[in-house]
């Protein structure tokens, strides 16, 4: 077993050969860690963000198509370019892939790739869990969009509201897709939460307390909570949707006594922590980001975590907002639109501090502080807006209309989006060892930044004027051409800036490869512990188990204060940042099980759909990936095992921590 | 299924409304105007959509509030944006030229780690600020709850139904229980009356919405959720469906319609009028022979056709019951013991036809029924107006040709089923049928 790269091994190389037995062929596990094949069978929680972010960009440019098609059939008045159905399938799958197939797993990326690294762990708890979530949400993106080819995609909106999205009103099996289709994206969500909320409870490095850790790793630790809570509600809603839809029972049947409300109380009550498990990674990054280029500590540490996790409680408690119009009382009413303007208070608690950190500070705009502030100045529009219709009587006004299409995409794209390639521009040197071009992400910045204001800030004024949602065409009489044309416009803005960010890719790979340029472990003098260790990560993340002694630990490594208070440096990042040298750690092993497990979940969403004799083929491939799973060696034998006596001095700690995600591996 | 969109000869009659009746001028809005916002932002549509020019008090009240808060808002928008851009100035440093890795050994700022005061500080006004609103929000929301209990009022309330895709308007003007008027896609009020509505669906969710005029109520089956409609002005005030309801969402009008008292009370007259056998041999028999064989099954006119012998309504009767085929052909041909005349002039599937030639439009409120639409009077369009002919042949021929729907639904018919079987002289006639029908007791 001759593996050569020039990334640092984990395994030993030729310390093979002495194991006895082998058992079953089938149930030996994998061994090649590169390759394209070593992808399909990967728990490196590194390779799984990097798939996970691959898979969000690529359904990223999947729902921004979508989005341009809705544009240009309303970019001026009686648009032909899309029929009635057609058009109700696109801004439907617009929506969920936005949602589901595009923020959740760019959010996802940045916790598989960064979690374990910022609290100084080797992998996440359960790695074997980990791919298993990756390629279960792959298979739910998948499945749900076949149903293109399959009849046709949902149409009942990503909100599906009962009841029309019974058999009567939605007759084809669009909607049996989006039920089917986001249960098994919601298995990934929630496996991924316990995952990672174990990882960052249990795994921590010594020294780290709670409120030692980042400020990222703090908000993607409340949205695994919200998504562990919320999750399971929308499961519930789409079973029950399920059962009506295939079963012929009547949650939602009105003539047998069903309740269309119920519908909405259950997704809302998962809709709303969604905003904020769409938004809070978003938080997180540019909290990493904006210390880091402003020079300065993250103002208000505790503040920030703890209006974080504020956030997360209070967005328990104001779903109702969504329904202000639907009848529900009003007292209801009363009660969630106060719930729903004091969420304004963490929010805007942030925001302050964001701002206070950057007050006196150094500033550099590189690409992701831009995007960085970008999200602040956008996010607060957004904000603002949201104020408008916490107010309930003003909602009734404002509610389906354009101007709450404008609010939530102040929110999510300009918050949670923005965040994101803030987050992207960081991070990549120290996934891919080079950084991008600061030229071509200040023009995928503006373009961005200036389309998504050409497109959603015209919305306000349209849906003030009138213009409502989810309406296929409207009329020349209506006064809506001006700014739908503009809005179509800004559409392509964005689309523009897109571009720009792909070419960024493929001219800084090309660049990288052409003309390596050595970025070293910490490119941008950043905080955390992921920047302590080389760039690309090595496969075993740190050599050495890093030790906390401070919040923003590395920072506090590399400078220090002398007896007049002012900083000095203590240290260059080059030489004690660890070198990924380390060639006998111990990792768990690849598996081929987590990905057969998967692929039975679509074939049990085709057999509810089309013919129950697909449970045939379903049932057996879950029993070969559940049974395979259950009974591979928790290690191959003939992979090598540490103890090598050349290793270094810390080799026991090493391999006693990633044994025990091994351990975690098996029991998950 | 083919869907098609409103062809050509739609797009003229919809531009023939190009100037809605606007008798009165509406109040403008001072602050706006103000602001110098209204330029801007007031529709500058020729249809009357926008939230921003109110022709109610309600609407006028939320739009007054609106503008304090977006002032609000401005401010912290201007204080936040003002910060990025003041700090990109004053604070910016430039980015080291080789991008090296290592930052140089220059001078730190401040390594300022908070600010517990300022912080406390900065939690608190927002809250304040935040109480401060919802203290004016709660007194709005349950000063717009209050409905004045209006002794004399000429309207108990109007049940709202909404239903793919067009608006019934059951009209209780006693508290007998049973509709004492039935029209479709114009609710026509008296102008200052406060009326209570109940409004509910048969089928989706569905919304209510009079931008002008009110807020939104969602029309969910199986709840009457109250609301209250006011029109402050006299004058025609479109809104459209807002509660996604599948194919022809954005082909769902309806219109209030405000009249002066005594202008109202005469159409509500002739509204509770039954219409009368046209006389035997003219077009218009021929026609009532026409409408009797091919559409009486779904559309109710009131002394001819017959209907629920129990008056009960059935609110919620989802189509799948009233579905293709066997229901409701055989609900009709069950023994007329059952079914007897005028006891309720609700149909359940289609719009009631009685007073169709009163109304200004058709096919769920999206086509013109007269080419002159902005007629002296909206009571006189059945006497004065032009006929929009062609646009209503074609309707009444091909239908989802004109407007999606989801006639051949496997699951159950819904929206108006094509009769292209139909010679052009059974559509003429049945036109002059439905557009000069007579009514008991008229003069």
């Amino acid at each position: 077993m001759a593996i050569t790269e020039d990334r640092p091994l984990a395994l030993e190389a030729g310390a093979v050969t002495k194991v006895a037995a082998r058992p079953l062929g089938a149930l030996t596990r994998p061994q090649s860690d590169v390759g394209w094949a070593s992808w399909f069978t990967t728990v490196d929680h590194k390779k799984i963000g990097i798939m996970y972010g691959v898979g969000s960009l690529f359904f990223f440019l999947f729902g921004g198509v979508e989005a341009l098609m809705i544009r240009i059939q309303l970019a001026a008045p009686d648009g032909q370019f899309l029929s009635e159905s057609l058009y109700n399938q696109v801004f439907t799958m617009h929506g969920v892939t936005m949602v589901f197939l595009v923020i959740m797993p760019m959010a996802a990326a940045f916790a598989n790739y960064l979690l374990p690294l910022q609290v100084g762990a080797r992998d996440v708890a359960f790695p074997r869990l980990n791919a298993f979530s990756f390629w279960c949400w792959l298979a739910g993106a998948i499945f749900l969009n076949t149903s293109w080819f399959l009849g046709g995609a949902p149409a009942g909106g990503w909100f599906a509201y009962a009841p029309n999205t019974s058999v009567t009103f939605a007759p084809g099996s669009g909607m049996d897709f989006y039920a089917i289709g986001l249960q098994i994206v919601g298995i990934a969500s929630l496996v991924s939460a316990i995952n990672l909320i174990v990882t960052v409870l249990n795994m921590r490095a010594p020294g780290m307390s709670l409120l030692k850790m980042p400020v990222l790793t703090w908000m993607l630790l409340v949205t695994q909570f919200l998504l562990l809570f919320a999750v399971p509600v929308i499961t519930i809603a789409l079973f029950l949707l399920t059962f009506d839809r295939s079963f012929g029972a009547n949650f939602f049947n009105v003539e047998q006594g069903g309740s269309p409300l119920l519908w909405q109380h259950l997704f809302w009550i998962f809709g709303h922590p969604e905003v904020y498990i769409l938004i809070l990674p978003a938080f997180g990054i540019i909290s990493e980001v904006i210390p880091t280029f402003s020079r300065k500590p993250i103002f208000g540490y505790p503040f920030m975590v703890g209006s974080g996790i504020a956030i997360g409680f209070m967005g328990w408690g104001v779903w109702a907002h969504h329904m202000f119009v639907s009848g529900v009382g009003e007292i209801s009413v009363a009660a969630f639109s106060l719930s729903t303007m004091f969420i304004a208070v963490p929010t805007g608690v942030k925001i302050l501090n964001w701002l206070a950190t950057m007050w006196g500070g150094r500033l550099r705009f590189n690409t992701p502080m831009l995007f960085a502030c970008g999200v602040i100045a956008m996010f607060t529009i957004g904000g603002l807006s949201g104020v408008t219709h916490a107010v309930a009587p003003s909602d009734t006004q404002q509610t389906d209309t354009y101007y709450i299409v404008a609010h939530f995409h102040y929110v999510i794209f300009g918050g949670s989006l923005l965040g994101m390639f803030s987050g992207f521009y960081f991070w990549w040197p120290k996934v891919f060892g080079y950084k991008l071009s600061e030229k071509w992400g200040k023009i995928n910045f503006w373009l961005m930044l200036i389309g998504f204001n050409m497109t959603f800030g015209p919305m306000h004024v349209l849906g003030l004027q009138g213009m409502a949602r989810r309406h296929q065409s409207y009329a020349k009489e209506d006064g809506f051409g001006f700014w739908n044309g503009i809005v179509s416009a800004g559409a392509f803005v964005i689309a523009f800036g897109t571009l720009a960010f792909l070419i960024n890719i493929w001219l800084s790979a090309r660049s990288a490869k052409r003309n390596p340029v050595e970025v070293g472990p910490d490119p941008w003098d950043a905080r955390s512990l992921e920047w302590s260790t080389a760039s690309p990560t090595p496969v075993h993340n740190f050599d050495v188990e890093p030790t906390v002694e401070f919040q923003d630990d590395w920072w506090h490594r590399k400078w220090g204060e002398n007896e007049e208070g002012k900083i000095v440096r203590k240290a260059y990042p080059a030489d004690i940042a660890q070198d990924g040298s380390a060639t006998d750690v111990h990792l768990p092993s690849p598996s081929y099980w987590p990905l057969v497990l998967s692929l039975s979940l679509p074939v049990i969403g085709y057999s509810v759909i089309y013919t129950f004799w697909l449970m045939i083929p379903a049932g057996a491939l879950f029993l070969a990936g559940f049974l395979g799973w259950a009974l591979e060696p928790a290690d191959d034998p003939e992979a090598a095992h540490g103890h090598a006596d050349h290793g270094h001095d810390d080799d026991h700690d090493a391999d006693a921590s990633a044994d025990a995600a091994d351990e975690g591996a098996s029991v998950g | 299924m083919k869907l098609h969109t409103p062809q050509p000869e739609t797009t003229e009659v919809e531009s023939s409304q190009a100037t809605p009746p606007r008798r009165f001028v509406s109040r403008r809005n001072g602050l706006l105007t103000v602001v110098g916002l209204s330029l801007l932002l007031a529709g500058c549509g020729d249809r009357h959509l926008s939230t921003m020019d109110p022709e109610s008090p309600i609407a006028e009240k939320l739009d007054n509030f609106l503008v304090w808060l977006l002032l609000a808002a401005g401010v912290i928008f201007v204080l936040v944006q003002g910060a990025i851009l003041y700090m990109a100035k004053q604070f910016r440093v430039k980015a080291p030229e080789d991008e090296s890795q290592v930052y140089p050994d220059e001078e730190f700022p401040e390594q300022i780690h908070g600010n517990t005061r300022l912080e406390i500080g900065w939690t608190i006004l927002p809250t304040v600020i935040m109480a401060v609103i919802a203290f004016f929000t709660l007194g709005l929301l349950f000063e717009l709850d209050d409905v004045s209990a209006n002794e004399d009022r000429q309207i108990q309330e109007v049940v709202v139904v909404g239903q793919q895709w067009w608006w019934e308007f059951q009209y209780h003007l006693d508290d007998d229980g049973i509709p004492d008027i039935v029209t479709a896609n114009e609710l026509v009020l008296p102008v200052g009356e406060e009326i209570r509505l109940r409004v509910t669906s048969r089928d989706v969710i569905h919304s209510f919405w009079i931008p002008t005029l009110n807020g939104k109520r969602d029309a969910v089956p199986g709840r009457y959720s109250p609301w209250t409609i006011e029109a402050g002005n006299a004058g025609r005030f479109p809104g459209e469906c807002t509660e996604f309801c599948g194919f022809s969402h954005a082909y769902m009008e309806k219109f209030a319609v405000g009249l002066p008292l005594d202008e109202w009370q005469e159409w509500a007259a002739t509204q509770q009028r039954d219409a009368v056998l046209p006389t035997e041999g003219t077009a218009e028999f021929a026609g009532w022979e026409v409408f009797n064989n091919q559409c009486a099954s779904c559309h109710v006119i009131n002394g001819l056709t017959s209907h629920y012998e129990d008056g009960s309504i059935d609110d919620f009767a989802l189509y799948s019951n009233v579905g293709v085929g066997d229901d409701l052909a055989d609900v009709l041909n069950q023994p007329p013991v059952r079914y007897i005349d005028k006891q309720t002039q609700v149909a359940g599937a289609a719009p009631n036809l009685t007073h169709l030639q009163s109304r200004s439009t058709f096919a769920g409120g999206i086509f013109e029924l007269y080419k002159n639409p902005d007629a002296e009077r909206y009571i006189d369009l059945a006497s004065e107006g032009t006929l929009n002919r062609g646009a209503l042949e074609a309707w009444i021929v091909n239908a989802p040709e004109q407007k999606a729907n989801a006639w051949d639904s496997p699951s159950g018919q819904r929206g108006m089923t094509p009769f292209t079987a139909l010679s052009a002289e059974d559509v003429d006639n049945l036109v002059e049928f439905l557009t000069n029908l007579e009514y008991e007791g008229a003069e």
